[in-house]
């Protein structure tokens, strides 16, 4: 889990022809017991094993559901059955499955929590005894993204997607602008931060009319105790990325961080660059983007928002995060894996189920199937590079390349109970975001709430 | 109709109760006793419950956001209440004046109760929309200045208050039929004594429909005691915890941070906490409630 | 206030003043009362006129009362669009709170005639505590009821929202045991020389009779059922079996998309259509019914 420069290219992973399957073990002396819930539609009994796959209940993941008749073919003794949950109760809906022993076998982190939260629980399965000859390389899955998901040796998930944050630019507001698009080279030394906020100005109309107002840039880097690190601040202790998610010290006090903070508010409230959080719910509602809103020039935010570009009523280029105070980071790498849960009875089937998943014909099948999940395959996601209308496909892929190179793991994946932390981070910095208080006022208060949480979980 | 018979009556009366019996003892004592079993240990659902004594309770008290979702629930508990209550009595004696169009009257402040909580809550996040929404366009009106009110923590609690005056249309119905119960017999009587209209509904209407009054305080405490939907639809707690519910808090603390033993720790406390309100109120009621009839 | 035939004959100039004050007392009332009616259905007028809006409109300052031409399409899109479920989600709360009603009226009457009928050594005890629990809190306790149904492996079901309604409701049994009482014995003397059992004289004899006291308890499990918002969270996981709180709730918070709120409101709208309906059928049993239980 060190992880500071974990994403090098990918592009030196060897392409082997891929592997064949390992083969499907014995299921006969596993299948007696039939997972399922009461819905009853896994319920065939006979000589099959049921596999539960939980997911989010969104178009981008449900569509695993049309990849099932297939699988089921190719697999006569193992059956897919696909649960779901919202966002906002993914991770308390797995967790009473699990307490019900409804455990599904196969899952992601797709809630608030993320993975050190599941290994901290002891939810999951150490796949390394069913593993056979899996190689991540047959799979085109770069060794070091393998590795994300490896601790003392042992591995607990294979990566599926990969995320990566990008830079949405409203092509029709830099016309407007007369403003010369932003580049998709992370090496482009011209491409700075000051200068994003410049190209913002050019753009923005700060005004009370919800008709006139507009505004240059939305700068969604991560969540809100990860966006310091943009700036070269870091909120968590270094041991944190070692110790299973665990900070020793926060830095909630360290005039770096405060800094960073005032950087990052002082888009709104200093130089009247970025929409108020007022601002973005008027257009975009509670928890919407507003950049979709089509009144917001660039927007800083995780890769998923590319797979909505056919909707938007404007044209839409993808650019590279500018170069920051922080040369090493400029992009928060989400990469999804899949992990077998430690109640599963059938890891090896579920781990067929996961091989599937990640190979290379399902992975190109899936970011049409998903609208645009970003594949993990890196045979495949040339494919993806070009999936969207009206963007150049080397361009997207100069852009993921980039944020490889410049990328650090999301930190809800790395963090232990992430969701109490955010949630202290979405309160209490409210103030702050609406422009009543400075950081500086409230991050002491902050400072001292986040040590109190952090020494009650991790005691 | 009470019979007071023999063995064959006793089976009968059991076995008629007996949906009831069934259902308090697996749906209500079952889960009270399981709860206090709970409160007594720390528990994620995924291990066994380990025993932490007095530990929950311990940490409780010296948990902010304890006592903050308290504060915050009873803020909105003794401002909505009470003011809902008497507006909506206010608005029964108007209605009670045989003003014409009563049953229109009657029907359109009693509309909004029709939708629900959920529905209600989603009309109030875009009637209170900062910028497009049409509530600080009529402050505007005034010459007054846009106010964020949901998402500023000095103003969400109170926008919510606002919320709750929608909902007094209940409150009117059943003071109206209180009003409509006092016997005009009674009326006459203070009037022939000479009492004016203030000194005949101060001496005679109010306290015929004290009761009326105090089952619906009683109610509206309890009730609000257990605001739930506009915390979880509209404003998740914030900003900056301003409208953490207490019930609200329970839920987060057990569906979201798995803690169950603690949360269900705070449940027990709204257990106790509803029975000694009424309880409460009950027995100082004694004093100046006027029950028809005797005592 | 309801001037009296026996008003004293010698006092008419005194009552010519009470005349005309009663006058300005209504007047003013009236004035009052249309000022707090129109701010009471205003935000419903708001309500319909954003169901009725495009998205552009949406975003118009000054709000716009009226949309340039209603898009009487935000209602259809409601049930076309795959992806928001509207229709399986009303079904589904169609589906509950029917389900609720007839539970909540066969098991609350069946244990109200047990109450009405018969006394034990133990009734009067039972009835105390059936009582006591008519104000307790369900939060108090979810968690164990919520662990209780996912261990029966219930989760992400209508059931658990179904199910505990077949146990009676601590305010409909007292609700119809009050009424119950009232049945004159004579009924039952006369039905048991008939002889009908015990189970007869309740379903042939006192159900029949009780049609009002049912329809007040059946409109408003109805309405507790169909409003509901906490259940189904805790119980439902995906969107086919989401109710509709539940359903409008997500609809309003979804991640990837703007949230839309002409279609937010008219779904809002449609959901308060059963509640208006019964509202329009039967007005004397809701009135009489809130102002029996105090419910809302």
């Amino acid at each position: 889990m060190n992880t500071t420069e974990k994403a090098g290219p990918f592009a030196n992973s060897a392409a082997k022809p891929a592997g064949k399957l390992a083969k499907s073990a014995a299921a006969a002396a596993l299948l007696t017991v039939v997972l399922s819930g009461c819905s009853g539609s896994g319920n065939s009994g006979g000589d099959t094993v049921t596999i539960t796959h939980y997911t989010i209940d969104s178009p981008d993941r449900t569509f695993v559901e049309k990849l099932i008749p297939d699988f089921e073919a190719k697999h006569p003794g193992i059956k897919i059955k696909v649960t779901k949950a919202p966002y906002e109760q993914f991770d308390s809906k797995l967790q009473s499955a699990i307490a019900a022993k409804n455990s599904p076998d196969v899952t992601s982190q797709w809630g608030y929590g993320g993975f050190m939260e599941y290994y901290n629980k002891g939810m999951l399965m150490d796949l390394s005894p069913y593993l056979g000859d899996f190689k991540a390389a047959d799979y085109h899955i770069p060794d070091n993204v393998m590795k994300i998901y490896e601790v003392g040796g042992k591995t607990y998930g294979i990566p599926l997607n990969s995320y990566v944050s990008v830079l949405l630019y409203n092509k029709d507001m830099f016309d407007k602008a007369g403003l010369s698009y932003p580049p998709t080279d992370y090496e482009d030394k011209s491409w700075t931060f000051d200068k994003m906020v410049e190209d913002a100005k050019a753009m923005t109309v700060d005004s009370k009319n919800l008709a006139e107002a507009q505004y240059g840039l939305d700068f969604g880097f991560g969540e809100r105790d990860q966006r310091p690190q943009y700036f070269g601040a870091n909120v968590y202790s270094d041991d944190t990325w070692t110790n299973g998610g665990k900070p020793s010290q926060v830095n909630l006090d360290k005039p770096e961080v405060i800094d960073a903070y005032k950087k990052i508010y002082g888009l709104i409230w200093d130089q009247h660059v970025s929409p108020s959080p007022a601002f973005s719910k008027s257009v975009a509602g509670q928890f919407g983007d507003p950049f979709l809103s089509g009144k917001i020039g660039m927007s800083v935010v995780g890769s998923w928002s590319l797979a909505a570009s056919s909707d938007f009523n404007f044209k839409v280029g993808v650019a590279a995060v500018p170069q920051g105070p922080n040369p090493k980071v400029r992009s928060v790498l989400y990469i999804d894996p899949l992990f077998v849960l430690k109640d599963s009875k059938h890891p090896k089937e579920a781990l067929e189920w996961i091989k599937y998943l990640v190979s290379t014909e399902v992975q190109k099948k899936s970011i049409d199937l998903s609208g645009g999940n970003p594949p993990v395959n890196q045979e495949a996601a040339e494919a993806y590079y070009a999936h969207f209308d009206g963007i150049d496909a080397a361009q997207i892929k100069q852009v993921y390349e980039g944020a490889y190179k410049y990328g650090f793991e999301s930190y809800n994946h790395l963090i232990d109970n992430y969701s109490q932390i955010n949630e202290l981070f979405i309160n209490e910095l409210a103030s702050v975001e609406n422009g009543d208080k400075k950081p500086e006022e409230v991050l002491p208060g902050l400072q001292q709430k986040l040590q109190k949480l952090l020494g009650r979980v991790n005691k | 109709m009470k019979r007071t018979i023999g063995a064959s009556q006793s089976r009968a009366f059991y076995a008629f109760i007996s949906p009831w019996l069934i259902g308090f003892a697996v749906l209500t004592l079952l889960p009270i006793l399981a709860s206090l079993y709970y409160s007594f240990t720390d528990y994620d659902v995924i291990h066994a419950p380990a025993w932490v004594g007095l530990g929950n309770f311990r940490e409780l008290f010296h948990d902010e956001q304890f006592w903050n979702s308290i504060s915050v629930t009873l803020k909105y508990t003794f401002i909505s209440v009470p003011l809902t209550l008497l507006l909506s009595l206010l608005l029964a004696i108007l209605i009670n004046q045989k003003v014409p169009f009563q049953g229109f009257f009657r029907t359109a402040i009693y509309f909004p109760s029709m939708i629900s909580g959920v529905a209600m809550s989603l009309l109030f996040t875009w009637i209170f929309n900062p910028q497009a929404g049409p509530f600080n366009y009529v402050l505007s009106l005034f010459g007054m200045d846009p106010i964020p009110w949901l998402l500023d923590e000095r103003f969400a609690l109170w926008a919510l208050i606002v919320m709750s005056f929608w909902g007094m249309g209940a409150g009117m119905l059943i003071f109206l039929a209180g009003l409509q119960g006092v016997p005009a017999s009674l009326l006459e009587a203070a009037r022939l004594d000479g009492a004016g209209r203030l000194r005949s509904f101060w001496h005679v209407t109010l306290p015929m429909i004290s009761p009326v009054f105090l089952f619906q305080l009683i109610v509206g405490i309890i009730d609000s005691f257990q605001v739930f939907t506009q915390a979880y639809t509209i404003t998740q707690g914030g900003p900056n915890y301003t409208t953490w519910f207490y019930v609200y808090n329970i839920y987060i603390s057990a569906f979201k941070n798995f803690r169950y033993g603690y949360a269900s720790a705070m449940a027990w406390l709204l257990l106790a906490a509803v029975l000694l309100i009424t309880w409460f109120i009950l027995k100082a009621s004694n004093r100046f409630v006027y029950y028809e009839g005797s005592r | 206030m309801s001037p009296s035939a026996t008003a004293g004959l010698q006092a008419q100039p005194a009552s010519r003043a009470g005349r005309r004050e009663q006058l300005w007392s209504k007047a003013v009332s009236l004035i009052l009362l249309l000022l707090v009616t129109a701010a009471m259905l205003s935000p419903l007028a708001f309500m319909v006129s954003t169901s009725l809006k495009t998205s552009k409109e949406l975003l118009i300052y000054p709000p716009q009362l009226l949309p340039d031409a209603p898009a009487w399409g935000n209602y259809a899109e409601l049930f076309r669009n795959g992806e928001i479920k509207f229709g399986q989600q009303y079904m589904n709360s169609l589906i509950v709170a029917v389900s609720a009603v007839v539970g909540t009226v066969l098991s609350s009457a069946l244990v109200a005639f047990g109450f009405a009928r018969y006394r034990t050594k133990a009734s009067g005890f039972l009835f105390l505590l059936v009582l006591s629990t008519m104000m307790l809190p369900y939060p108090a306790i979810m968690i164990p009821q919520f662990l209780l149904f996912t261990k029966l492996g219930l989760h992400d079901s209508l059931l658990p929202l179904i199910l505990p309604n077949f146990f009676g409701s601590a305010y409909m049994i007292f609700l119809l045991k009050q009424f119950f009482s009232t049945m004159p014995s004579e009924l039952y003397e006369a039905g048991r020389i008939d002889g009908c059992s015990e189970f007869r004289l309740f379903w042939n004899l006192t159900l029949p009779l009780a049609g009002p006291a049912m329809a007040t308890v059946a409109i408003f499990t109805f309405i507790g059922s169909w409003n509901d918002l906490l259940t189904p969270v805790l119980y439902l996981d995906s969107q086919e079996n989401f109710t509709l709180p539940i359903g409008l709730a997500s609809m309003m918070s979804s991640k990837f998309r703007l949230a839309p709120w002409n279609l937010l409101m008219a779904a809002s709208m449609l959901t308060a259509v059963p509640i208006i309906l019964l509202f329009a059928v039967a007005q004397r049993r809701f009135v009489e019914g809130i102002v029996l239980t105090g419910i809302k």
